[in-house]
C-alpha cells in the first residue's frame, strides 16, 4: 500500500513538474514600447536603468578573432570591469563564421530576437545584410550613438567612404569597424622543397605546374613515401567559382573574383571575358596532373589548416597571420624545423595580360543595433560601451589583456611580451586567445605601433627569424583588384539557383566532368542568362553608377 | 467483455432514433469518465507527452500561415501581408526543382529500401545467436555509430575514402588501381550517403525488430523444431511473419517523412561537384534562407508535410487492403 502511494505520489510530482516547466514563461524579454517612443536617447540623457543605478544588460554577438579558442570565461576581468566602470552587464556571444553565422543571425531575425548589438554576418555582403535588416525594420539607425562616441569616431570611424556604405536616406544604419589588414593573403611555396629538388621559384602558371608536378612525384620531403601534393587548398563556399584559394589562377589571366572591377570600361561578370575559359583550362591542367590535394572540394578551412603543418603541400594560398604568427606556425615548426615558406609573386599567364594576385573587397566588419534594443533605451549604454572600448583602458584590456600579466608596454609605446612573469599568459600565447576575442572585430585600429605589437618576429626552432610582417608586406604590395564597390551590389532573389549553376559548371569544367570548349562555354553563359545573370549585371552597373563609380 | 458491450451499445445506437441517441450521449460520457478515473494513473502518464505535442507540435502550426504571407519579423506572423501561393510557386519554379525532388526521394527510398533488410537481417542474426556475450557485444558495437554526429562521421569517412590518404583508396592503389574520389564523384556520392547512413543507424534500427522477435511465442519455435523444421525454415515461417506488423509500421512512418532525406548528413557530406546528385530540398532551402526567404522555407516545409500526410494516408489504405496491416 505504502509502495502504491509512493508510486502515485511520484507520478503526480513528475507530471506536475513537466507541465509546470512547459507552461512556465520563457525568459521574458524587455517589454517593447510603442514605436512612437524615441529610438535612442540623446547622449546627455541617462537611461532609466542608469538613473536607478540598475546595470543595463547588453547582449553583443560577434565573430571570434581566434575561432578555435572559445569564449572568455564567466569570471573574465573584462566583464567585471565593464560592470564596475560602465554599469553594464555585458553578455558576449561568439557567432560562427560564414554561412553558419549568417544562419544564426537570420534565425534570430526571423524570431525578432536579435541581440542588442551584433555583427551582420553575411557570406555575400555585410553591407547588404545591414540594408536588408533595416528594410525589415529590425535595426535602428545609429546617428545618435555616433554623436555619443567622439573618441571612437576618431579612432575607428574615421573613413567617410567606408561609413557611406551603410548610410541610407541620410541615416547611418550600421557601424563599419576598422577592417583587418587588407590584401593579407598570398601564395607561398616551400623553399626547402625547391632547394632539395634543385628547382627555381615559379613566376608563371606554366612554371608553377612544373614545380607542382615535381613536388607531387619526386618525394620533396625525402621520407621515401609518395605522400605529398604540389598544391593544397579548399573550396571556399563563400566565394563564387574556383573560390578564393585558387583565384591566383584567374588572377594570372587578369580576371580574379566574380566581377570585372579591373576593367571598369567593360564592367560585368568576369566569366564574360573570352580569357576566362583559358584560365579554367589552365587550372584543369593542375587537376588532370593530380598535383592538387584531391580532397580540395570536400575539406573545409580547419582541415586545410591541419594538413599544411603536416607537410602535405608545397604550394598554397594562405593568410599571412595564419601562416606566420608564432602560435599558428608552431605546429609546422615542430614537425619541420628546417621547413621554410617563402612568398610567391603574382603569376603571369601566357596571354601576357596584366596579372593580378587576387581581388579584395573587405571593408571591415559591420555592426548594427537592433530596433528592440533601441526601443528599450539601450542605445546610450551601447554607445558608452563602444566609446570605452576605444579609450586607453578598454583598448588595452580587451585588445591585450591585463598589463603586467598578459603584456607590457615598452618605452617607445609598443606592446611587448618580454619580461612577463609567465610567458604562457602572454596575450598572444595559444592559451590566452579567449581573453581577447573581440580584438579584431571591435578593438584594433591598425595603428603602426599596434600592428608592430600584433605581428612580432620570432625565432623558429632552427634559429631562423620568422617575420609575419614581411609576408604581409610582400602580399599587400602585389597587384590586387579593388572590389570593395561590390559590397553595394544586391544579389537577385534566385541567388541560391544562380550560385549553384555558376559554381557547379565552373567546377565541372575544371574537374573534367563537363568538356570545356567553345560550345559548352557558350551554353554555360546562356544558362546564366536564363537564370537572370544579364539583368543582375545591368542592375549592378546601375547601382554602382548611382553610387558614383565610373563603370560602363 | 467490456469492450464487447461497448461495441454492442454503439451498434445499437446507430439504429436508434435521434432523441434516443442524444439521451445515450451523457451515459457514454459518464462511462468514459468512470473508465478514465479507474485508470487515472495511466492517463496521468499521458499528460507530459500530450503537453509536449500541443506546445511544440500543434501550436506552431498556427505560424505556418507565413507560407502564404510576405513575412516581416517586425510585423509579426499576423501583421505580415498575404501573398497567396507566391512562395510555393517560387519553389516549384526553381531551376532545380526536379533535381531536388528526385535526389530527395532517391535518398529517402534508398535508405528505407536498402536499410530495412539490413536491419532485419541483423536483428534476426542477433536473435538467433545463442551466445549472450557475443550478442551483447554485437548489439553494443552496432548501436555505437548512432551516437556519433555527422561531423565526426565525415572525419571517419575521409579517413576511409579520401583519395589522398583514405584507407580504402590506399588499398585500391596498392592493388594497382586508381584512387576513387568517392565524396566528390557524382557516380559514387549517393552510394556513400546511403551506405554511411545504413552503417550509422542499422544497429539502432534493429531495436524495434528485436522487440518484435522477442514478442513471438517460443512455443511456435519449439513446435516447429519438433516437427523437424530447420533453423532457416523457422526464420522464414515464424520470425519473418512475426515482424511483418513492425515492418509495415516502420514503412508507413518513414513514408510520412519521404521528403526528409537527412539534412545534417547531406549538408556535411556534399560539395559542389556532387550537387547534381546530392542537393536535396532541405539543402536548397538552407541556401535560400541566407537571403531572408523565411516564407519560402515555411512554404517548402508545409509542402513536405502535406505531401507526407497524403502519402501516409494512401499507403495506410494500401497496407490495410493488401497486407491486412495498418497504422489506424
Amino acid at each position: 500500500m505504502l509502495r502504491t502511494t509512493f508510486v502515485k505520489g511520484a507520478l503526480i510530482g513528475l507530471v506536475l513538474i513537466v507541465v509546470a516547466s512547459a507552461c512556465a514563461p520563457a525568459s521574458t524579454p524587455a517589454q517593447t514600447p510603442a514605436p512612437s517612443q524615441p529610438t535612442v536617447a540623446a547622449p546627455a540623457q541617462p537611461t532609466q536603468a542608469a538613473v536607478s543605478g540598475k546595470p543595463v544588460d547588453v547582449e553583443l554577438w560577434a565573430q571570434a578573432t581566434s575561432t578555435q579558442a572559445g569564449a572568455p570565461p564567466d569570471d573574465w576581468v573584462g566583464y567585471k570591469t565593464i560592470r564596475e566602470k560602465l554599469n553594464i552587464n555585458l553578455k558576449y556571444v561568439i557567432i560562427p563564421t560564414g554561412a553558419d553565422g549568417e544562419t544564426k543571425i537570420n534565425a534570430a531575425a526571423a524570431a525578432n530576437a536579435l541581440p542588442d548589438f551584433f555583427q551582420t554576418v553575411s557570406t555575400s555582403s555585410e553591407r547588404n545584410k545591414c540594408l536588408e535588416l533595416y528594410k525589415q525594420g529590425l535595426i535602428a539607425p545609429i546617428d545618435d550613438l555616433m554623436k555619443a562616441m567622439p573618441t571612437r569616431v576618431k579612432t575607428h570611424y574615421n573613413d567617410p567612404a567606408a561609413l557611406s556604405l551603410t548610410k541610407f536616406d541620410g541615416k547611418q544604419l550600421c557601424t563599419v569597424e576598422v577592417p583587418n589588414l587588407p590584401r593579407r593573403e598570398g601564395l607561398v611555396i616551400r623553399k626547402d622543397w625547391l632547394d632539395k629538388l634543385g628547382l627555381k621559384a615559379p613566376t608563371t602558371i606554366d612554371e608553377l605546374l612544373v614545380v607542382a608536378k615535381a613536388f607531387t612525384t619526386q618525394d620533396p620531403d625525402g621520407d621515401g613515401k609518395n605522400d605529398t601534393y604540389g598544391i593544397g587548398g579548399y573550396w571556399d563556399s563563400g566565394t563564387w567559382g574556383l573560390g578564393n584559394r585558387f583565384e591566383f589562377v584567374t588572377g594570372a589571366y587578369g580576371l580574379p573574383g566574380l566581377w570585372n572591377f579591373a576593367n571598369p570600361d567593360h564592367f560585368g561578370l568576369n566569366v564574360r571575358d573570352p580569357d576566362y575559359p583559358k584560365a579554367l583550362a589552365a587550372f584543369k591542367q593542375f587537376v588532370d596532373a593530380k598535383v592538387i590535394d584531391p580532397d580540395w572540394a570536400t575539406i573545409k578551412r580547419d582541415e586545410f589548416r591541419i594538413r599544411w603543418p603536416q607537410g602535405r603541400y608545397g604550394i598554397m594560398w594562405e593568410d599571412f597571420a595564419a601562416l606566420a604568427m608564432k602560435s599558428n606556425y608552431a605546429k609546422f615548426d615542430g614537425n619541420f624545423p628546417n621547413g621554410e615558406w617563402v612568398p610567391l609573386p603574382a603569376l603571369q599567364a601566357p596571354t601576357g595580360k596584366k596579372a593580378y594576385y587576387n581581388a579584395y573587397g573587405s571593408v571591415g566588419n559591420i555592426f548594427a543595433m537592433s530596433k528592440k534594443a533601441a526601443d528599450a533605451g539601450k542605445g546610450p549604454a551601447i554607445a558608452k560601451l563602444l566609446e570605452w572600448m576605444a579609450s586607453p583602458e578598454g583598448y588595452y584590456l580587451l585588445g591585450f589583456g591585463v598589463e603586467g600579466v598578459n603584456y607590457k608596454v615598452s618605452s617607445d609605446g609598443v606592446v611587448v611580451t618580454t619580461g612577463l612573469p609567465d610567458a604562457k599568459l602572454a596575450w598572444n600565447a595559444e592559451g590566452t586567445q579567449n581573453l581577447t576575442q573581440m580584438r579584431n572585430q571591435l578593438i584594433f585600429t591598425n595603428d603602426p605601433k599596434e600592428v608592430a605589437a600584433r605581428y612580432v618576429d620570432f625565432k623558429s626552432k632552427n634559429g631562423r627569424t620568422i617575420s609575419p610582417m614581411s609576408f604581409y608586406q610582400f602580399f599587400s604590395t602585389q597587384p590586387w583588384v579593388d572590389s570593395k564597390p561590390g559590397q553595394l551590389i544586391v544579389y537577385p532573389s534566385n541567388r541560391a539557383d544562380l550560385k549553384r549553376f555558376y559554381d557547379e559548371n565552373i567546377l565541372a569544367f575544371v574537374l573534367g566532368t563537363k568538356p570545356l570548349n567553345d560550345q559548352t562555354w557558350a551554353d554555360f553563359l546562356k544558362g546564366l542568362d536564363n537564370l537572370g545573370a544579364g539583368k543582375w549585371e545591368a542592375d549592378a552597373k546601375k547601382t554602382l553608377q548611382d553610387a558614383g563609380y565610373a563603370v560602363k | 467483455m467490456g469492450q464487447y458491450v461497448h461495441r454492442s451499445t454503439l451498434a445499437t445506437a446507430r439504429v436508434l432514433s435521434a432523441p434516443t441517441r442524444r439521451a445515450l450521449v451523457p451515459e457514454r460520457l459518464g462511462r468514459l469518465a468512470r473508465e478514465m478515473w479507474k485508470h487515472r494513473w495511466l492517463y496521468l502518464l499521458l499528460v507530459p507527452p500530450l503537453t509536449y505535442y500541443v506546445i511544440f507540435r500543434y501550436i506552431p502550426i498556427y505560424n505556418a500561415q507565413i507560407a502564404f504571407k510576405d513575412f516581416r519579423p517586425l510585423l509579426g506572423v499576423e501583421g505580415s501581408a498575404w501573398v497567396g501561393f507566391e512562395h510555393f510557386q517560387t519553389f516549384f519554379h526553381s531551376y532545380y526543382f526536379t533535381d531536388l525532388i528526385v535526389n530527395t526521394v532517391v535518398f529517402s527510398t534508398g535508405k528505407l529500401v536498402l536499410g530495412m533488410p539490413v536491419a532485419i537481417v541483423l536483428a534476426i542474426a542477433i536473435h538467433e545467436s545463442r551466445f549472450m556475450f557475443f550478442r551483447s557485444l554485437v548489439q553494443t558495437v552496432t548501436y555505437l555509430p548512432h551516437f556519433l554526429s555527422w561531423v565526426i562521421m565525415l572525419g571517419l569517412l575521409l579517413g576511409l575514402l579520401s583519395p589522398s590518404s583514405g584507407m580504402i583508396n590506399e588499398g585500391i592503389q596498392a592493388a594497382g588501381g586508381q584512387p576513387i574520389p568517392f565524396l566528390t564523384s557524382p557516380d559514387w556520392f549517393r552510394q556513400v550517403v546511403i551506405s554511411s547512413d545504413i552503417w550509422k543507424d542499422t544497429g539502432w534500427s534493429t531495436i524495434l525488430y528485436l522487440a518484435a522477435l522477442l514478442g513471438i511465442s517460443p512455443d511456435l519455435y519449439e513446435a516447429a523444431a519438433v516437427d523437424g523444421a530447420s533453423r532457416w525454415r523457422r526464420i522464414w515461417h515464424i520470425s519473418l511473419p512475426g515482424i511483418v506488423p513492425v515492418m509495415v509500421l516502420i514503412t508507413l512512418l518513414r513514408l510520412g517523412n519521404i521528403l526528409d532525406a537527412g539534412f545534417n548528413q547531406i549538408f556535411i557530406l556534399y560539395s559542389v561537384p556532387v550537387y547534381s546528385v546530392g542537393d536535396i530540398i532541405d539543402t536548397w532551402v538552407y541556401r535560400s534562407m541566407l537571403d531572408f526567404q523565411f516564407s519560402v522555407g515555411t512554404a517548402v516545409g508545409l509542402f513536405k508535410g502535406v505531401f507526407g500526410l497524403v502519402l501516409i494516408l494512401v499507403a495506410n489504405q494500401v497496407a490495410k487492403r493488401t497486407a491486412n496491416q495498418s497504422l489506424f
